[in-house]
Formats: C-alpha cells, sequence, structure tokens
C-alpha cells in the first residue's frame, strides 16, 4: 500500500512542479476566488449579527398628544396589554420625557419647553422585532396618539445594502470559480499529456485505473488545497483588520466555519477539475 | 493457455479484421502469426490484451473467458502477458533498469523485490553492464532487449511480440528470437507476430497463417509461406 502511496505524491509533486507557471495560475485564481466567496459569507454572517443585535433592542414608542385625555391613554394602554404582538410596554410620564429631553437637547433650546409642552408615551417591545412596523401602522390612528416610532427602516435598508454587495462577490466568485477548475483542468491535462508515454506503458504491463489516475487526482487536490489555504489566511486577515463597527464582529468559531467551508470547496474544486481531465483525457 | 472459439471481429468502419477464428495454443507453446498486413495479427494481439472486445465468439486465457472480467480485473490479467513492440515503447527519461523497474513498480512491487528481479532480468538478456544507460545511448537490439526484459520481468504466463526484430538487422534479429526462445524454454507461451521470413523458416515451430481474418494455415513445424520459393 505505501508503495502507491509513494509513487502517487512522488509523481504528483514532479507534475506540479513540471507545470509550474499553470500551477501557480490555478492556485491563485483558487485563491482569489475562495477569498471572495469567504469574505461574502463573513459579511453574510456579521450582517446578520449586527442587525439581530440592533433588532433584539427594537423599542417602539407609543406617543400620545400632549393634550390627551386620560381615558384615551387608557385606552391606548389597554389595546397595548392585549395585543398579541407586543410583549410589554413601559408608560412614560410627562416628567420622565422632560427629563429625557434636557439630556438630549442643548441649554438654549430645552429652555423654552415646560413638562406640560411634553408628550407622554409607551415604550413597548415586540415579541417578534419584525412585528414592530405592524404595531405601527395599528396604533398611528388611535385617538390621542401623536405617532409612532419604529427603528425597523433603517435596518432593512442596511440589510438591503449588504445583500447587494454580497451577491456581487458570489457572483464574481463564481465566475472565478469556474476559471479556477478550467484552470486546474488543464493543467493536469498537460501533465497527462507530457506522460502519455508512462501511461501507456503502465497500461500494458497492468497497473490498475486507479494507480494510473491518483497522482492526477492528487495533483487537481493540491491545487485546490494550497489555493484554499492562502484564502484562509485572506479572511482571518479580514476577520482580524475588520475595517466595521463592533457590532459586525464576529466571534472566531463563525470565522472557523467560514474557514471550513472554503477549505471543502477549494478541495472539491480541485477534485472535480482533475476527475474532469482524468474522464476526458486519461483513458482508463 | 488460449483459446480463440468462432472469434469474430469488426471494426466500427465495417472492415472485418477477424472472421471466424478458431484456435488453441498450449501452455508452453511457441506460435508464429503470420500473414500479410492487415491481415488481422494486430488484432488478434490486442483481442488477447482484451484492448479490444470481439463481436462474437469467446477467447479463453487460462481457462478464464477474458470477455466477461470486469473492467477492473483487466489490470490484473495483463500482468500475465508480456508484450514487445516492433518501436520497443521504452521511456527515454529512464535508465536501462528504471525502465524494467517501472513494471514492477507500476504494479505495487516493493523495492526489494525490484532491486534483485530487475538485476537478474537484465543479466538475462545480457545488459548487466548497460543498466545506468539511457535507451537513446543503446542500439536497436539492445533497446529491444530492454524491452523483452521489461515484458518478463514480471514472468508472465503469456508474452506476445508485435514484430519484435521488425527494427532490427539479422544478427540483432537472431539474439532477440534466442532470448524469447530462451523465455519459452521456462515455460513461458510465446505468441510472435512477424513478417520475418527467414527467421520463421529456420526456427520450424508452429506457423498460423492469416489471411483476411481467417486462420489459412496451421503448421506445427511450419514454414513462412509455402508458396514462392519456401515451398520446397
Amino acid at each position: 500500500m505505501n508503495v502507491y502511496i509513494r509513487y502517487a505524491f512522488k509523481e504528483t509533486f514532479a507534475n506540479l512542479w513540471r507545470n509550474r507557471m499553470m500551477t501557480i495560475a490555478a492556485v491563485l485564481t483558487v485563491a482569489v476566488s475562495l477569498s471572495l466567496v469567504g469574505s461574502a459569507l463573513l459579511l453574510k454572517q456579521s450582517a446578520a449579527q449586527a442587525s439581530a443585535q440592533w433588532q433584539a433592542g427594537t423599542r417602539v414608542t407609543v406617543w400620545m398628544q400632549p393634550k390627551s385625555s386620560g381615558g384615551e391613554i387608557a385606552s391606548v394602554q389597554s389595546a397595548l396589554a392585549l395585543s398579541p404582538i407586543v410583549k410589554s410596554c413601559v408608560f412614560l410620564t410627562k416628567q420622565q420625557n422632560y427629563l429625557e429631553a434636557k439630556k438630549l437637547l442643548p441649554a438654549t433650546e430645552f429652555s423654552v419647553l415646560s413638562p406640560a409642552d411634553m408628550p407622554s408615551g409607551f415604550q413597548c417591545v415586540p415579541v417578534v422585532p419584525s412585528d414592530a412596523a405592524t404595531i405601527e401602522s395599528t396604533f398611528r390612528s388611535q385617538p390621542g396618539v401623536y405617532s409612532v416610532t419604529a427603528p425597523d427602516q433603517q435596518i432593512r435598508q442596511m440589510e438591503h445594502a449588504i445583500r447587494i454587495i454580497q451577491i456581487v462577490f458570489l457572483a464574481l466568485a463564481a465566475v472565478l470559480l469556474l476559471s479556477a477548475s478550467v484552470l486546474i483542468l488543464n493543467t493536469i491535462r498537460m501533465a497527462i499529456f507530457a506522460r502519455r508515454r508512462e501511461v501507456s506503458v503502465m497500461k500494458l504491463v497492468g497497473a490498475t485505473n486507479w494507480f494510473i489516475r491518483g497522482p492526477y487526482i492528487t495533483e487537481g487536490f493540491i491545487q485546490g488545497l494550497i489555493g484554499s489555504l492562502f484564502a484562509i489566511g485572506a479572511v482571518t486577515a479580514l476577520h482580524v483588520w475588520y475595517p466595521l463597527h463592533n457590532e459586525f464582529t464576529l466571534t472566531s468559531s463563525a470565522v472557523w466555519g467560514t474557514d471550513l467551508v472554503v477549505l471543502a470547496l477549494g478541495v472539491s474544486i480541485g477534485s472535480i477539475g482533475s476527475a474532469i481531465a482524468i474522464r476526458r483525457f486519461l483513458d482508463v | 493457455m488460449i483459446r480463440f472459439e468462432n472469434v469474430s471481429k469488426t471494426y466500427k468502419n465495417g472492415t472485418p479484421a477477424l472472421t471466424n477464428v478458431n484456435l488453441d495454443i498450449e501452455k508452453g507453446e511457441f506460435v508464429f502469426l503470420v500473414g500479410a498486413s492487415g491481415s488481422g495479427k494486430t488484432t488478434f494481439l490486442r483481442l488477447l490484451l482484451r484492448e479490444e472486445l470481439p463481436d462474437q465468439g469467446r477467447i479463453l486465457e487460462a481457462g478464464r473467458d477474458i470477455g466477461a472480467l470486469p473492467k477492473w480485473r483487466v489490470p490484473y490479467l495483463r500482468r500475465n502477458i508480456g508484450c514487445v513492440f516492433q518501436d520497443f515503447r521504452l521511456l527515454p527519461n529512464k535508465t536501462v533498469f528504471d525502465n524494467v523497474a517501472f513494471a514492477l513498480e507500476v504494479i505495487g512491487r516493493p523495492r526489494s523485490t525490484i532491486d534483485s528481479q530487475v538485476p537478474q532480468i537484465l543479466e538475462l538478456v545480457g545488459l548487466g553492464e548497460k543498466a545506468k544507460n539511457l535507451p537513446g545511448e543503446l542500439s536497436g537490439g539492445e533497446q529491444q532487449r530492454v524491452a523483452v526484459a521489461r515484458a518478463f520481468v514480471n514472468r508472465p504466463l503469456i508474452l506476445l511480440a508485435d514484430e519484435p526484430t521488425g527494427n532490427l538487422d539479422p544478427s540483432n534479429s537472431e539474439s532477440i528470437m534466442a532470448l524469447l526462445e530462451r523465455i519459452n524454454r521456462t515455460g513461458t507461451t510465446v505468441v510472435m507476430a512477424t513478417h520475418d521470413k527467414n527467421m520463421v523458416d529456420r526456427m520450424r515451430r508452429r506457423v498460423v497463417e492469416l489471411e483476411k481474418g481467417e486462420i489459412v494455415r496451421d503448421q506445427v513445424r511450419g514454414v513462412y509461406g509455402l508458396d514462392e520459393t519456401s515451398a520446397q
């Protein structure tokens, strides 16, 4: 058995060295395309993580009109309490909002306000963050309600932008991955061509088909492997020097998952490329 | 050892290569396969190697129907058949030793076997001194002896030779024939396709003549042809 393995490795590295220019081209294409795939995956994960964090903090605030009556406030309160999509609500008095405004506004503007001008309101947590919009549309027209605010819109726009970037990355990566496998296929075709005498002698003296195929399969596998290792390096670098806000920063385990996907893709691209070359050009 | 039962083979372009061939070759026999170019000699050898399958009939080797072998078994069949060709088919970038060793290496023989068998077989073919030379540094006769060594190093049951002396001068042909005879005496069945009339006439071995894909003659101690001068 180790005779076979030694032979396959010896031949594989001889082939890689003989075709080193093609090998470098193939490996670099794999590396670049898989770096894009890896970045797209990281981007997707960190966007999901950031929007989950934002949405977990989603508060819908139902502002009452400053002049709303006690009855109106009570009926909005009971409607909120009965609504199945509202988890909990806190009533903010005019005095509380007055103090809150004091913190937020410059002293010159604040000085014209009195607590009586302030609205009271309910700060509510939806059961599911995405229900914020429904709460908004339900309560906006209730009597005595001044307005309802939900932060949902910005998150949606953000997610939309990230999704577009991700699609662009993946489309580029798909094209590059295709060219990577064609390059690998071509490298192996050349290796097979360079060795056609050996192959014909091997068939003649009764080398098994897998023995003959072995070095070429390993060759594609190794090209894919090396390419994906470069890509993993790039993904890790992206993770370490992340140019984005804290909320986007992923845990190491999430990066490991991306690394695994990149590795698996690289190795399978290499193997598929060599499998096709073997089927088409190595008649065993 | 070899049996053809009603074997026919027609190529895709419609040329019949062999038609209803029946033949028995015993273990240890030496058989010349003669006939004009295109008479089906090469097809005969290709069928024995299972590079082709017959359209009709069966081919038995060592009692086994080789047409019934699954594809993955074919390499194991070929380990029992040595092959020598007119054009030697040596690997030009490997030494004489490595050319012969290659045949053992690629069927997974351990290094120790290679290191003991290869020098032995090179002695047998008289090239012990040239083990480290490249094929390009040898004469045609020597190259063909390397090819015979490679074909025989795994001690096959059958040795097929397709015009092995076709590229050689008479004295080199002579030494190749002597070598094949010697191999034959070890019990190996030898089937040799040839045009070399003098050789066949002198050896007086079994001669099978093909003409347009049919066996027209099968003679125990034959000569190349019954026509012309050799008929006397």
